[in-house]
């Protein structure tokens, strides 16, 4: 079995792992310029050095109310079909490998958490969803209609 | 191993592209021996890598081919269709055999014996009709810009692109920098210093956008061959040319055009020029002509695809779209011709009597509009029944910086290009009334109205209560289709340089974003799509212009007045509002100041591999970049450095003319502003005698210099004649038979002229000042000016 890198973060309330390899890299939030008329999702675009992100609050995503941002949070960079987009963290909590498996999603999940968890994990005597980021992304079909 | 199977894939596609275009240029003119070593060089290349990657039939097809046109440069045999159509055929093998290399990393086996075999004459003959159908020329330049081509590297697309973003940030800390600087109160030595290396950043930025352009060349090179073998099939007969090959493209904006204009140019040769017999039947050449044309004009790129076909009849397209259903009768009389004519971009509509089998590939005119519209661009169409059909596509340049003008709404800064800007208005301003009619308002500005959008409400968004009412300001936006509108802000902010990136799909999705930008304060900024939010607010420019065909029209005759004379505004490097007539602009070109250097009392600057002079009477100072107008009069480019390009807008009729001629013709009002035109006549006159025709050179008359035993006419005068115009030949040389126009005879003083006669005009010369007594007509051979005097009286020509 091969060790794999994880990022254990907390987002929406909900403590997830990503794989690394799907992460660009961990910041803190810029001041954030909001997009009007776009997908309620989209908390904004700000800067990251010459780079524009759009920031998205996952809260929204797994059909929670959306949060305000807070300046100096952090966020995950990730980069999907080109485009930049930054996930709002309400913690980074470790970087870490994990040696157990990936297995299937045991148990009913809320929808919106359905839509974007990809396996179960078991990490520190707890069981951690594991997330792809790029399902954060593309806006939730049910929600836009 | 994979990596150079890479390489050798992406060059021998981009050797594929370049050799069916130049081969089929050189069928149209066979005795072009560079050509044909050209062509031969390419398939040698393509030879040589696949031998070294062991791949036996590309090394077999391209040694056929090489063999085949090595036969054609000894002269053993003549290039004909046949043979043309045979090595064709291989070019389109080896792309076959490419595109599986690149799906299985193998090559897959097979027999390529007919096709090698085609290649020496002994398959069935062509038929010879078909083969004078196809006459595809393409301009000189286009080809000499093939041998360069290939003196470049292959660099990584995410290595250019990590090196653009290492440079915006470092611009980017240098205005934060630039900004804690000035506050600091610094020394002005250190802000001297750092205003050079700011200078310099500059520069780099500049060079590294221009890395990311490609030759607009490259979009035209698989043109020729598609209008060539698709005439063959319709036994049609075209003249093909492209123009405008150097103008520069980014190269996402190329892919993205690709498709519409490979099908825009099909469409043209097999719907657009008719059969050679139907026009010998109205009067017109037997071969048509198609023209692609690329030029930069302000912010855009024009593309234009000109045929001298039977254009588009508007009877007709309503007739077809009625039979297929696209509209009813009743709406069809409704339309005005303009709209009858954008039938063509209603999705399932096709103007073919029958879908042909060229046609028939799933790619509308409605794709083309909505594939050019997704990158911001605009489709227009210039018909003229029965004579032609010209199809513009206008695309905005990304990554190179566009004017853009700031504005408030709800709190934020959102950008509006300024190419779509008509005129900046203050909301309580006299000349606007604003009126509610039935829920909707409407702007009406000295007797214009205009739908009136709220840019808060469009995005619905909340008005921020600090914003002061009486800053409302009315952008009446022009897009690039569809009607004029005004839009009201809560404030202008000021006009900036931005670069524009796309937004993520998320955000583009909306449709009111046409991308996102970065200015010198970090905060990013949304660029309005001024078309997008004309369709958000749900005014359909179509049903509002229906309503008054009759303004419609006056409308389109106004714009028909503006494209036939329009002035490009630009601030000079004196700092004067000039303008001059964009027709004699052929392009706006950004150097580094570096490109200019002063030689003969001429300042010229150096654009790629050509020079040409510029009208200034120094050197600039500074090393940033410096803003050249080319100004193009058909033969000669001069240059004309401008401190930036303000706007293009309409050339007013009245025009105050100048006192006496001079760099102004005369002063017109743009905007209540005096604005003066500057006359590029007396521009062109006063350089007249730097500049070098670049298109076609006129016939200089020919000098022969006599008797010039001691070398001093090839050293001492060839030289000064040929820098005024003439044409040098000595005793030495053979000519090529061709009767001098004046002879310069050099034999000692006293000695007699044993080359006169023959009706050619003798000018004598002496090596001594004094003369020989009031008779003597010989000319003392240190005195140029009576020199140059004599010879214009004998022949004319040369330049003052």
């Amino acid at each position: 079995m091969i060790d794999r890198l994880y990022l254990v973060a907390r987002i929406a309330d909900t403590r997830v792992a990503l794989r690394s390899d799907a992460i660009n890299s961990v910041v803190t939030v810029g001041q954030p310029v909001a997009v009007p008329a776009a997908p309620p999702h989209v908390a904004g675009i700000f800067a990251l050095r010459s780079r524009v992100l759009t920031l998205i609050d996952p809260h929204v995503v797994v059909g929670l109310p959306a949060v305000p941002v807070a300046p100096g949070q952090r966020v995950i960079v990730v980069d999907v079909g080109g485009h930049g987009y930054a996930l709002l963290a309400d913690a980074i909590e470790d970087v870490c490998f994990i040696a157990a498996p990936e297995t299937r999603v045991a148990g009913k999940l809320l929808p919106g958490w359905a839509r974007v968890a990809d396996a179960m994990i078991e990490h520190d005597g707890a069981s951690l969803l594991v997330v792809d980021p790029a399902h954060f992304i593309a806006a939730p079909a049910a929600r836009a209609a | 191993m994979d990596d150079l199977l890479n390489d050798f894939l992406t060059e021998t596609s981009e050797i594929l592209a370049e050799a069916a275009g130049a081969i089929v240029a050189w069928e149209a003119d066979p005795a072009d021996r560079e050509r044909l070593d050209a062509i031969f060089r390419l398939v040698h290349t393509i030879k040589g890598s696949s031998g070294f990657l062991a791949l036996p039939r590309v090394t077999a097809l391209s040694h056929a081919a090489e063999d085949a046109l090595d036969q054609v440069r000894r002269g053993n045999r003549p290039a004909d269709a046949m043979l043309v159509t045979a090595v064709l055929a291989i070019v389109d093998r080896l792309s076959e055999l490419c595109d599986v290399l690149g799906r299985d990393g193998a090559e897959p086996a097979g027999d390529d014996g007919a096709i090698i075999a085609a290649l020496d004459g002994r398959q069935a003959e062509a038929d010879p009709a078909v083969e004078v159908a196809g006459i595809p020329l393409r301009r000189e330049d286009d080809l000499l810009a093939d041998g360069q081509g290939w003196r470049s590297i292959r660099v990584p697309l995410p290595l250019l692109d990590s090196v653009m973003t290492g440079v915006t940030d470092i611009v980017l800390a240098r205005n934060e920098f630039a900004r804690m600087l000035r506050e600091s109160g610094a020394d002005p030595a250190l802000i001297a210093s750092f205003d050079r290396l700011s200078d310099s950043i500059a520069g780099m930025r500049h060079s590294v956008s221009q890395m990311r352009m490609q030759r607009i060349d490259k979009l035209f090179a698989p043109l020729p061959r598609i209008v060539r073998d698709l005439a063959q099939e319709t036994g049609k007969k075209i003249r093909f040319t492209t123009s405008g090959g150097e103008v520069e493209l980014d190269r996402e904006m190329m892919e993205n055009i690709r498709d519409p204009l490979i099908h825009i140019v099909r469409n043209a040769v097999d719907h657009g020029v008719e059969a050679p017999a139907d026009r010998a039947a109205v009067g017109k050449d037997m071969t048509a002509t198609i023209v692609v044309a690329a030029r930069q004009s302000g912010n855009q790129i024009e593309i234009e695809v000109r045929d001298d076909g039977r254009g588009l009849s508007p009877d007709a397209l309503v007739a077809k779209a009625v039979a297929a259903r696209i509209l009813t009768a009743n709406e069809a009389r409704a339309l005005t011709p303009a709209e009858r004519l954008g039938l063509i971009f209603r999705p399932g509509f096709s103007t073919a009597a029958q879908v042909t089998a060229i046609s028939g590939r799933g790619v509308g005119m409605d794709i083309v509009k909505a594939n050019v519209e997704k990158i911001g661009g605009v489709v227009e169409l210039r018909n003229e029944e029965g004579r032609g059909l010209s199809i513009l596509l206008r695309v905005p340049m990304t990554l190179t910086i566009i004017s853009g003008l700031m504005v408030r709404a709800a709190g934020q800064y959102f950008a509006i290009p300024r190419g779509a800007v008509r005129e900046i208005l203050l909301e309580n301003s006299d000349t606007v009334r604003i009126d509610r009619v039935g829920g909707g308002e409407l702007a009406t500005v000295r007797g214009q109205r205009y739908p009136l959008l709220r840019l808060e409400e469009v995005l619905g968004c909340p008005r921020d209560a600090e914003e002061d009412d009486d800053d409302r300001a009315l952008v009446i936006v022009r897009p690039g289709q569809g009607q004029s509108y005004a839009l009201s802000v809560a404030a202008i902010h000021d006009q900036e340089e931005l670069v524009i990136k796309p937004a993520a799909p998320i955000i583009m999705a909306t449709g009111l974003y046409a991308g996102t930008t970065l200015p010198d304060n970090g905060q990013p900024v949304l660029l309005l799509d001024v078309q997008g939010l004309l369709a958000a607010a749900a005014i359909d420019a179509a049903e509002a212009e229906r309503g008054e065909a009759a303004a419609a029209e006056e409308a389109a005759a106004a714009a028909a007045a503006r494209d036939a004379a329009q002035l490009l505004l630009f601030r000079d490097t004196d700092g004067r509002t000039r303008g001059v007539r964009l027709s004699v602009i052929e392009r706006v070109e950004e150097v580094p100041a570096l490109a200019l250097f002063e030689s003969a009392g001429t300042v010229r600057v150096q654009i790629g591999d050509d020079i040409f002079p510029v009208h200034a009477d120094a050197l600039p100072e500074g090393h940033g970049t410096v803003k050249l107008l080319r100004l193009f009069d058909g033969r000669t480019v001069l240059c004309y450095p401008v401190a930036a390009v303000v706007d293009i807008v309409r050339l007013p009729d009245a025009v105050q003319p100048a006192a006496a001629p001079g760099l102004v013709a005369g002063v017109v009002l743009i905007g209540g502003e005096p604005v003066e035109l500057i006359d590029p006549f007396w521009l062109m006159e006063r350089h007249a005698s730097v500049l070098t025709p670049s298109v076609e050179e006129v016939r200089r008359p020919l000098c022969r210099i006599a008797d010039d035993a001691d070398g001093w006419g090839g050293n001492f005068l060839a030289p000064i004649l040929r820098g005024a115009g003439y044409r040098v030949v000595s005793d030495g040389d053979a000519g090529d038979g061709e009767a001098p126009d004046v002879l310069l005879c050099l034999a000692a003083d006293d000695g007699p002229c044993v080359h006169g006669g023959g009706g050619v005009p003798v000018i004598r010369l002496r090596a001594s000042v004094a003369t020989a007594g009031p008779a003597d007509e010989t000319i003392y051979r240190y005195d140029r000016q009576a020199l140059l005097d004599a010879l214009r009286r004998h022949v004319g020509g040369g330049r003052p």
